[in-house]
Order: structure tokens, then C-alpha cells, then sequence
């Protein structure tokens, strides 16, 4: 514990070395902290483990100029390490502020804030006592962070100035992995979803407020709340919820009348990950099998289920749609992260960097199309950054 | 006084006829015969003539026209007169004895114009509705104070007029009077008669349906039921419906029908209506009032017969339902049918089709019953169940135990025992659903169903469209980007060499066969089991050197392996691989096989792996190599799920009639295919070690094995097995010292209970006959020949299983064929010599 804490607060030195001192021969480095006793020097260098700053690389980025031959598999444009633990979910925030910025909550409590220009760790902020951050996310308008640990506690961050203070926090109760839902109702105040104590229950309140909105628990046995996902219809008046659960099943519901509208058996198994895409209400659901499968919401909110588009191998644990709507994209447990194009659910690209399960899987949301990103983490503690498909309309 | 006075008029008319050669006179006489034929006031004669010729008269009048038929004052008439005063005779009078007089008169004339005339006469008898006259006459009971014979024979030629005619006609004979026309139209006048019933008796008046009875009781039994009941229940079934007295007259009908033709009439109107409901109407309760009735509804209809479809069934089983009177029967019924269906010995010995049939009576009858009766029956049904289910899964055929499956599904579900119900697993097909749907009553049954519900109908749909645009407007709609999104489609976006997307495993496949067997003997690893399973079949064929190495203790791991991963299509693997092994080192596998086939502490399973090992072995080395040069590249590759073979012997009987064919000469024109390259045999020398060794111990019962005893599904498996190396080893040298050693061994379970072991017995038969060449048959199977000859004829005759009837008379064909040929040869040597 004690080396970690120092990890901690020597972090920020050293992220200011720059990337090209990965070509600065050990030694040298060695020399640098010359003066210091031994001591020191084990210490620095089991830092220098830790962190690994020592491993950043830049990775060439392909671009084949023929379109017509199938270009050759991409390359990661960028790898951050040195989270030290696995990670479990990512967040960007680029549209605002002053540098472009991604959220990584690890397998150990830590939430990094990498600077997307620096590539650096930012800011490292330890969470959760130390229980694995299943959840971050940012508010639109202020410079919150809201995280969600496997220790039941949903926590608000004031950030700024330099602060790293939670300001307040939720009792979720859940024992599961499920990852909370945010909808920004208003700029001062928004909705979490998020499964509560009981297996099958989904809990619903207001922030800041904290005052509970209702709580959604189905007839049917289903078993646990797997995933949910908020959204805004754009001619309802509430908004609704989807939800994945144990037995594969996936329900739509209605927050505001707290009923359940329709629901449709997407898996045979657990459905593991959700999204969907409010502009098309079109959804999709991955499982531990080979199966995505696609859904939709109809007129009458029935959901019904689509074409299934198959994969290589089984088990899916993210699945993210880019913000225009055209790509989506897999994170696989056989380490690969899968593109597809989101209309027709072609397969584009299968991105293979990581030596281990990938877990989680996000677009970025840069304001410049051409900026865009798209990132990855997974549990061998690295986040893989692809630069794919964003040079305007028509190339990758 | 009135009656002499007649018959001094209608002799002299008579004689006039005879005599005369005035045609005035002629006209004259046959004006006053048929005078007494005319009704109402204008008619110069009282009615009481009038009664008196038709009574005493007419028949003797007719009869006398149709025997001067060719005299030359009828030839003088015109035409117009001859319609009027001749024909007009014989229309007007009473039906019955016209009827009689013009068959008599067909029957007698010779063929010619005259002949021609009387015909169209009864053309014209029968079209203008004659009959219903007839019928309607002795409805009335005014008919004349007949003889039995005189009725009989009259019943006798109405029934029996388009075969009289066409006996008479040959080809000449008038579409009219075929029965394709003819029982309609006697069905219609039937009903036209009973219709006059019916009016009458609203008006008060007496009316006998004895004579209508026994004419359609007469139709039926011989055999025209379908015809006339085509006809007549439809419109009984709509008359009945809403009317009282046509249902009394339908059951007073019913009643009369003579007890000779009860069974007829009734099997016939069963399956001519359309309902339950239909069937109850027309026949009322004359299944309680009427023995035979009862006799051929509740017993013969569902427990002798079995020809009948469904819906007679549903029919039968319906009525009984239908009325408190005949629920009692219905209870009864079901307490037989149980009976016949867990009778151990029906299930071996009747009919499957017959089984089957009894299997949908006993479920419907048991849909059929409420729930407080269903209490009362309980121990009876649960003792057939248990009992009935024992026998059924015990059967070596697959549709028998599925059937059974099926039923104790059905009744354990419906009798609800401590709410546990009894669940099989068994593949769903077009019986097992149509079982099951006897189970819930069927709402569709009767198609002419009120039209008031029609009505109700239609107005539900014109509602449902409402409905379904006032739910419209709720819900969200997804935004615009969905229409004009074909613009922005993912063919814009290119995709990236995806070649790369494996499928992730993590131990690689053992390269060499030693490896192979180590991890099939001894590692815990189920990927790495599955692996070397699915190499292992490659790998045999590539080594053989290897392989014979190690070949018989490889058999001996993979003959004890279990399933113990539950490894996707692990059956055909094993099998795949144990069938390599025996190809590639022929002589010590089979050895093994053929030993460890008899050997103590065996499961079941494991010996009909063995047998279907051997079997598959066979087949592969008997067919020329050529063919299978690709074979181990493609084996490794396929891991879809092949159906496991085993299961049925279907693709051998193919391979039988694949032989069959191929005898079969062919004359075609054309250029001839060249003739197939040869190939050495590799079976024919190793045939005996396949065969004989499996010959041995089978008498023997071992604790755990036996053979003839209760394991009569190994025994027929063996015996079809046998019969399939019999079938390969054509041409063999050894083929007909396994001829005379499987007929031998077959001899001793010809007439097994089991059909199984009956089919392979005379699979193997079949193959004896085909495989030994026909001398050889004829002089070291002499002395069997013939018993087997008479075997396979009271086999051919008698076997309950149609597959073993039509097996016997193949093999009899074969036989017949081979001893023929042989025959023939030995002549024309002894020609040329």
C-alpha cells in the first residue's frame, strides 16, 4: 500500500517526460537519478514499472490510398498504460474546456483523466476505498464527475480548480456490475438509473436533489438488472428506460407512468451490454454467446427484435454507437474490439491490440469530425486509441 | 260386380290388341286401358275400377305390352301416340310394378330398337321421380298388401338397377343408370320421400318408414354407401337442425333399418357428416336402443377397425359425448380402449397403423371426459398408463415408443396425479403433433355452422382496424434521419481486412496419433479431449504404420469413452475414428470388436457401437478405393452436426434397394458408359473376420447379456449387421459358407415377437439370396430352400408388420429369380452337351 500511495503523488513529475524519451536509452534515465542512493533508485524504478511511462509508444497509423483493395487491419493510433489495473469503463469529455480529456475508471479505485493532447494521466483521482470503479461519467455543464464503485456507492466529484473532493454520494446497494444511466433532464438537474438492492429492482432519483423518482421492478422473474440505458423520445413526454436482464430478456419502460411497456427475449443468456440509438430508436444487445442482436422500438413501444448479426467468438462487454450515429463498436472477451457499420450492421474492421479481455469501448465526442477517436480498455491495464473511419464522409 | 266388370274390359282390350289389325281399334283399346289410369273427374271410370285395375290388372297389362313389343300395330303407332297411350302406361301407373315389369322386360329383350325403347322408358321412370313415388307410396302403407319375396325382390331390383342394366347394356348402357348417378338420384328420392313423410305426419297422418329403411339398410350393404349417404346426410344433418319431426322421422328411419345393414348404414353415415353434433341429430340415442348399433359404434368402429381417419374418431367419440344418456357409454368405451392399449400383447402383435388409430381414440375419449368422471375411471387409467407405458417403451420401434411417450404425456397431464405429470424428450413429428392435438377439442368442427356467427365475425374485423389506428398515435416516432438515411448507408464505409478474426482456442490440436490417445486416455481438459477427438480420425488414416501399432488399444479407449464434456457430435467422432481404425488394421480390430461384442459388463450402447463399427468398416472397404482419396482432409474439417447414423437401419434396407435396381435390365440406345475401372475387393478376404466370430456364444446368456432373452434390440441389430455382411461379401468366395451359416442362425428366430429382430431377419434372408450366386444356392442350400420357401410365404401372408410382409416378398422375388436363372443355365448346358 505504501508504494502505492507514493505512485500516487510522484505520478504527476514524471508524466511531464515527454513521449520521445521513450527513445532516451535507460541508462541515461539511470543517470539522471545518479546522485540518489540505492534506495531511491530501486524505488524509481519500480515506479517507473508502475506507471510505465517507459513503454509509451506512438504507433505508425496506416492509411492505405487504394480503396478498392480491403486495406490491411488497422493499427492502434495511440496506447495509454500505466493505469495499473484493469479497466473497466471510459468516458470522454472533448467538446468543452480547454483540452480534450478521457475518463478510465480501473479495476483498483483509481479514476485517470488522460489529457488527450499530452496524452498523459492528467489527474489520478482514488476513489471508491479502493473498489473497482464500474462507472464514470461527466456532466455537461459543470465540471463534475460522477463514478460508481463496486463498494454500492454512486459519487459526485467537484474537479475543479484542482479539487478532487466528492461532494456527494448515492447508497446504490447493488451488489452487480451494472453500470448506472444518466439523462441530463434540465442544465440543473438530471436523472440516475441505477439497480438497487434488491436483484431484479432499478432505482430511479433526481440529482442534485436526491429525491426518488420511482422504482421499476418486473413481474416476471428475469433475475438480475444487467444493463440499462436511459433516453428521451423526442415526441413522449417522459422519458423511458431499457433495460437488459439475467435471462436474456430486454424491457422498455415507462419512468414516468413506472410501467412496463413492452419487453422481447433478445438472448438466450444474460444480455451483458446495451445501447441505443434514440435518432433511429433503434437498439442493440450484446450477450456471452455470438450474438448481437438488434432491436427495435415501434410505434406503439413495443420493442421487437431484429437481425442478429454473428460473431467470430463469443461474449461481448461494451457496446458503444459513434455520436453521428454510423459506427458501432465491440468490445470483445476474446480481446478484439469489432466496428460495424450501425445500419445495416455490416462488419468493418476487427481492431486486435490487446493481450486480454477488452471491457470497455467509447467514441469520443470531439466537435471536428476528423479528431474523433475511439478507445478501448481492457483488463491487461492498457487503453487502445483508434483513429478510424473520421476523414469526412466517404473514407476511413 | 266393379271387379269383373274390369277384367271382361281389359281382356277385351287385350284381345283387341292381340287380334286387331285396325289401328283404331288398337287405339281404341289401349285409350281404355289407360283410362283406368287417369285421375279426377273428367276419368270415364269410378275409382273404385280405377283401384281395382291397379290392383289386379296393371302388372298383367304391362307385362303383355312388353312381350307384343314387336307386334306390328305398336311399330304402326306415331309417335306422339306411342308417347301417350304405350309409354304413357307405363308412367302413370303404380310404380312398383312398372318397375318390376321394365326390368324384367330389360332383362328378357334382346338387344335392338325395342330394347332401346324400354330403356328409355326407365330413363324416363327414373327422371321423373318414379321412385319417390314408389317409396312414398309404401310410406303411406298404401302400397299393395306385398309377399316378403315380392318386397325383397323389389328392394332387390332398385338397388340393384345399374348393375342389372350394365349386365344387360354393356356399353350401350346410359350414364343415367350408373351408380355414379344413379345413388344420388336414389338418394334424393329418398329424401324427397321423407320429406312427404314429414309434411304428412304435421298434417296428422300415419306414415311407415319401414320400406325406406330397408332400401337404403339394402344400399349400403352393398357397398354404394358412400353415394347415397353423400347425399343424404348433409341434408338430413341441415334438416334436423331446428326441425322435430324431421329428427323423429331421422331416427324412426335409423330404427327400421334391418339388423343386417345397421353396420353398414352406420359406418357409411359416420363418414359422411360432418360433426359430432350432425351424427347425433340423425341417429338420436339408437346406440342405447339398438344392439348392434351399440355393438358397432363402441367396439367395432374403435377397437376392430382401424381404417377410418380422425375425424371419425372425433366423430363417434363426440356423439357419445354429447348426450347424458350415452356418456355412460362413452365412460365404457374408455375403460376398453385403455384395456386394448396397454395390452402387452397387442402392442407387440397388431398393426402399429392400428395402434396408432387406438392411441387417437383413447386420447380424445380422454379429452373427452369431465373431470368427476375422469376420478371415478382413475385407478383404470393409471393402471393402463403404468402398464401401457411399460409395454410401449419396451417396443424396438421407435414410432411405437414415441407413441407411448406421447399418450402417458397426455394422461398423466390430464389426470393430474399429485400435480406431477410425466415429461419425455422425443423428436416432434407430424404423429406426435397430431396426437397431441387431440388433446384440445377441436372448435372447427362443424362447417355449416349458423350463420349468425358469420355475422358476428365480420363485425369483429371491421373493428380490429380502429383499434389499431388509435394506437397509432401513441408511442414516439423515430425521426426523420430513417427516410432519407439510404444516403448515408454503411456502403460508404469501407471495411478493413477482417481475415485476422479467428476463432480464439486455446490448445492446439496433438500432431501425432501417440499424443492423441495419452490425452484421450488420461487428460482432464475438455478442449483438449475434443481436440484430439476431432484429429484423431486424420490422423488414423495418415499413420497407418503408427496406427497399427497402437490400433487395438486405441479401439479399446474410444470403445469405453464416455461423454464426458458433452462434446458437440461426440457420437459420430468416436464412431468416425473406431471406424478408421478397424479399415486401416483390419484383422486385430475386428478380432477385438468381435470378442469384447460377447464379453461380460458391456452396456447396451457399447455393443451396438460395436455392431455399428464392424457394419460401417464393411462398407468402407468394400467400396472401391478411388473414391475416397479426400477423405481424411474432409473429415477433420466438418464439425457441423451430422445425424449419428446408427439410429436407424434405414440406410441399409437403401443399400438392398440399390442392389434390387441395379439387377433390374435396362434396355436404353446410346453410347454405353465405359465400364468402371476394377479395383481389388478389399473386403472379400477379410469377410469372415467380420462375420463369423459375431456367429458364436450368441445362445449363451451371461448375467448382464442376453441375447435372446431381453435383449431382442441387439439381437435384431446383429442380425441386420450380419445381413449387411452378407450383402457385401457378394462375390466372395466365403460368401456361400456365410449364406448356409446365416440361414442357419436365422432360422432359430424367424418367428420372434419382436419385428425388429423379424425384419432383420429377413433383411438378412433377402441379402442371402442376393449375394450367393444362384448355383451355389441351388446345391449347398438345397435342403433349406424349401422350408424357407414355405416360411416366406406365411410370413409374406400373415406378418403383422407391413415392412416384414413386403421384406418377405422381395426375398421370395430374389428367390424365385435366382432358382429361375439356374435353372435355366443348367438347361442350356445340357443343350450343349
Amino acid at each position: 500500500m505504501p508504494k502505492k500511495n507514493m505512485t500516487g503523488k510522484a505520478s504527476p513529475s514524471h508524466i511531464m517526460i515527454p513521449a520521445r524519451s521513450t527513445h532516451t536509452p535507460i541508462h541515461s534515465i539511470f543517470s539522471f537519478y545518479s546522485d540518489n542512493s540505492l534506495h531511491t533508485r530501486l524505488l524509481t524504478r519500480s515506479m517507473f514499472r508502475e506507471t510505465g511511462h517507459l513503454d509509451v509508444a506512438l504507433h505508425p497509423y496506416f492509411d492505405c490510398p487504394d480503396p478498392g483493395m480491403s486495406r490491411p487491419a488497422p493499427s492502434p493510433f495511440y496506447t495509454l498504460r500505466g493505469a495499473g489495473a484493469p479497466l473497466n469503463t471510459l468516458h470522454f469529455s472533448c467538446h468543452g474546456g480547454d483540452s480534450p480529456l478521457l475518463f478510465s475508471g480501473s479495476g483498483k479505485g483509481a479514476i485517470h483523466i488522460w489529457n488527450l493532447n499530452t496524452r498523459r494521466a492528467e489527474k489520478i483521482v482514488e476513489s471508491h476505498a479502493g473498489s473497482s470503479v464500474i462507472w464514470v461519467s461527466t456532466l455537461q455543464a459543470t465540471s463534475t464527475l460522477i463514478s460508481q464503485g463496486r463498494d454500492m456507492q454512486v459519487c459526485l466529484w467537484d474537479l475543479s480548480e484542482g479539487r478532487r473532493e466528492v461532494v456527494d454520494s448515492v447508497w446504490t446497494g447493488s451488489v452487480g456490475f451494472c453500470q448506472c444511466s444518466m439523462l441530463e433532464t434540465s442544465p440543473r438537474s438530471y436523472l440516475l438509473a441505477f439497480a438497487g438492492q434488491q436483484s431484479e429492482e432499478i432505482k430511479i432519483i433526481e440529482l442534485p436533489s436526491k429525491t426518488p423518482v420511482c422504482t421499476l421492478v418486473p413481474d416476471a422473474k428475469l433475475g438480475m438488472v444487467m444493463c440499462i440505458k436511459l433516453w428521451q423520445p423526442d415526441s413522449g413526454p417522459g422519458p423511458l428506460l431499457l433495460a437488459g436482464y439475467e435471462d436474456g430478456s430486454v424491457l422498455l419502460w415507462d419512468v414516468t407512468q413506472r410501467s412496463k411497456l413492452s419487453q422481447a427475449k433478445a438472448h438466450p443468456e444474460p444480455v451483458m451490454c446495451l445501447t441505443f440509438d434514440p435518432k433511429r430508436l433503434r437498439g442493440i444487445s450484446g450477450s456471452s454467446e455470438k450474438k448481437l442482436s438488434s432491436w427495435m422500438v415501434d410505434r406503439q413501444n413495443n420493442l421487437q427484435i431484429q437481425e442478429c448479426v454473428t460473431l467470430v467468438n463469443p461474449g461481448v462487454s461494451q457496446l458503444c454507437i459513434r455520436g453521428d450515429g454510423k459506427l458501432l463498436a465491440s468490445a470483445g472477451w476474446d480481446h478484439r474490439v469489432r466496428v460495424f457499420g450501425w445500419k445495416k450492421l455490416r462488419p468493418l474492421a476487427v481492431l486486435q491490440y490487446h493481450t486480454d479481455m477488452v471491457q470497455s469501448v467509447a467514441f469520443s465526442d470531439h466537435q471536428d469530425p476528423k479528431e474523433r477517436l475511439l478507445a478501448a480498455g481492457s483488463k491487461d491495464q492498457r487503453i487502445s486509441l483508434w483513429s478510424i473511419y473520421n476523414e469526412g464522409a466517404d473514407t476511413g | 260386380m266393379e271387379s269383373t266388370e274390369v277384367r271382361l274390359s281389359v281382356s277385351r282390350c287385350l284381345r283387341a290388341l292381340t287380334a286387331s289389325t285396325d289401328n283404331a281399334d288398337i287405339i281404341a283399346a289401349l285409350q281404355t286401358l289407360r283410362s283406368y289410369l287417369d285421375e279426377g273427374a273428367e276419368s270415364r271410370s269410378s275409382s273404385v275400377q280405377r283401384a281395382e285395375f291397379r290392383r289386379a290388372h296393371f302388372t298383367r297389362t304391362l307385362q303383355f305390352l312388353v312381350s307384343n313389343i314387336q307386334a306390328d300395330w305398336f311399330h304402326s303407332l306415331t309417335a306422339a301416340q306411342r308417347s301417350e297411350l304405350w309409354d304413357g302406361l307405363f308412367l302413370r301407373g303404380p310404380p312398383e310394378q312398372t318397375l318390376l315389369v321394365l326390368m324384367q322386360g330389360i332383362g328378357d329383350l334382346k338387344a335392338g330398337t325395342n330394347l332401346n325403347h324400354l330403356v328409355s322408358i326407365a330413363e324416363r321412370f327414373l327422371h321423373s321421380g318414379r321412385l319417390a313415388d314408389l317409396l312414398w307410396s309404401y310410406c303411406l302403407g298404401a302400397g299393395p298388401s306385398d309377399s316378403p319375396q315380392l318386397r325383397e325382390t323389389l328392394l332387390g331390383r332398385i338397388v340393384a338397377l345399374p348393375d342389372l342394366t350394365a349386365n344387360k347394356l354393356h356399353p350401350h348402357n346410359k350414364p343415367l343408370f350408373l351408380p355414379q348417378q344413379y345413388y344420388p338420384l336414389l338418394a334424393t328420392e329418398m329424401l324427397a320421400a321423407l320429406e312427404r313423410t314429414c309434411q304428412a305426419l304435421r298434417d296428422g297422418t300415419d306414415c311407415s318408414l319401414t320400406f325406406v329403411a330397408q332400401t337404403l339398410g339394402k344400399v349400403c350393404i352393398q357397398g354404394h354407401s358412400g353415394l347415397v349417404l353423400a347425399v343424404m346426410a348433409p341434408r338430413l344433418s341441415v334438416c334436423t337442425r331446428s326441425d322435430m319431426v324431421w329428427q323423429r322421422v331421422c331416427w324412426k328411419l335409423l330404427e327400421n333399418v334391418p339388423q343386417l345393414c345397421v353396420e353398414s348404414v352406420l359406418t357409411g353415415l359416420v363418414q359422411a357428416v360432418t360433426g359430432p353434433e350432425a351424427f347425433g341429430r340423425i341417429i338420436g340415442n339408437l346406440v342405447s336402443t339398438n344392439k348392434k348399433a351399440q355393438f358397432v359404434i363402441t367396439h367395432k368402429l374403435l377397437l376392430l377397425q382401424y381404417k377410418y381417419e380422425t375425424q371419425v374418431l372425433r366423430i363417434i367419440l363426440g356423439y357419445l359425448a354429447a348426450d347424458r344418456e350415452r356418456r355412460p357409454l362413452l365412460v365404457q368405451v374408455l375403460r376398453s380402449l385403455s384395456q386394448a392399449w396397454a395390452n402387452p400383447s397387442a402392442v407387440k402383435h397388431t398393426p402399429l397403423e392400428q395402434q396408432l388409430y387406438v392411441s387417437k381414440a383413447l386420447l380424445l375419449s380422454v379429452s373427452l371426459l369431465k373431470d368427476s368422471e375422469l376420478q371415478e375411471l382413475r385407478s383404470d387409467l393409471l393402471q393402463c398408463m403404468l402398464g401401457g407405458m411399460q409395454s410401449h417403451l419396451d417396443s424396438s420401434v421407435v414410432r411405437i415408443r414415441r407413441m407411448g411417450m406421447v399418450v402417458g404425456e397426455c394422461l398423466s397431464s390430464r389426470m393430474n396425479i399429485g400435480g406431477t405429470q410425466l415429461k419425455f424428450q422425443y423428436d416432434q413429428d407430424e404423429e406426435t403433433r397430431e396426437l397431441l392435438s387431440l388433446m384440445t377439442p377441436s372448435t372447427a368442427d362443424e362447417a355449416e355452422a349458423e350463420p349468425l356467427n358469420r355475422v358476428e365475425e365480420s363485425g369483429e374485423t371491421t373493428l380490429s382496424p380502429q383499434k389499431e389506428s388509435s394506437q397509432n398515435k401513441s408511442g414516439p416516432q423515430p425521426s426523420k434521419t430513417d427516410q432519407d438515411s439510404d444516403l448515408d448507408s454503411d456502403d460508404e464505409l469501407t471495411p478493413y481486412d477482417m481475415s485476422g478474426d479467428q476463432e480464439i482456442s486455446k490448445a492446439s490440436p496433438p500432431r501425432y496419433l501417440r499424443d492423441c490417445l495419452e490425452i484421450l486416455i488420461s487428460s482432464e481438459d475438455p478442449e483438449r479431449v475434443e481436440l484430439s477427438l476431432r484429429v484423431s480420425e486424420g490422423l488414423v488414416r495418415k499413420n497407418v504404420f503408427a496406427t497399427r501399432e497402437i490400433s487395438v488399444q486405441m479401439t479399446k479407449v474410444l470403445l469405453h469413452m464416455e461423454d464426458k464434456y458433452s462434446i458437440n457430435s461426440f457420437l459420430s467422432l468416436r464412431q468416425a475414428t473406431m471406424v478408421a481404425l478397424t479399415v486401416t488394421d483390419c484383422i486385430p480390430v475386428t478380432q477385438y470388436l468381435t470378442t469384447e461384442f460377447y464379453s461380460l459388463n458391456y452396456s447396451l450402447r457399447q455393443r451396438l457401437d460395436i455392431l455399428e463399427v464392424l457394419a460401417l468398416a464393411a462398407q468402407e472397404l468394400s467400396k472401391p478405393i478411388a473414391e475416397k482419396k479426400d477423405l481424411c482432409m474432409s473429415v477433420p474439417a466438418s464439425t457441423d452436426l451430422t445425424p449419428y447414423p446408427g439410429d436407424n437401419p434405414v440406410h441399409w434396407r437403401q443399400e438392398v434397394e440399390k442392389r434390387i435396381q441395379s439387377k433390374t435390365r435396362r434396355l436404353r440406345k446410346g453410347a454405353t458408359q465405359p465400364p468402371a475401372k476394377a479395383t481389388p475387393n478389399r473386403y472379400a478376404p477379410v469377410a469372415g473376420y467380420f462375420f463369423f466370430p459375431l456367429l458364436r456364444n450368441y445362445d449363451r446368456p451371461q448375467v448382464t447379456f442376453d441375447l435372446l432373452g431381453s435383449d431382442h434390440l441387439v439381437l435384431g441389430r446383429l442380425i441386420h449387421t450380419l445381413g449387411l455382411f452378407m450383402h457385401l461379401a457378394v462375390n466372395a468366395p466365403v460368401a456361400a459358407q456365410m449364406g448356409r451359416a446365416l440361414l442357419d442362425f436365422v432360422w432359430a428366430v424367424r418367428y420372434h415377437a419382436d419385428q425388429m429382430v423379424r425384419r432383420g431377419v429377413l433383411f438378412a434372408v433377402c441379402s442371402v439370396f442376393l449375394s450367393v450366386n444362384s448355383q451355389n444356392l441351388l446345391v449347398d442350400l438345397s435342403d433349406q430352400l424349401f422350408e424357407t420357401r414355405i416360411w416366406l410365404a406365411d410370413v409374406a401372408e400373415g406378418d403383422p408388420d407391413a415392412d416384414c410382409r413386403s421384406l418377405a416378398v422381395q426375398s421370395l422375388v430374389l428367390l424365385d429369380k435366382s432358382l429361375k436363372k439356374q435353372l435355366q443355365d443348367q438347361q442350356a448346358l445340357g443343350l450343349e452337351s
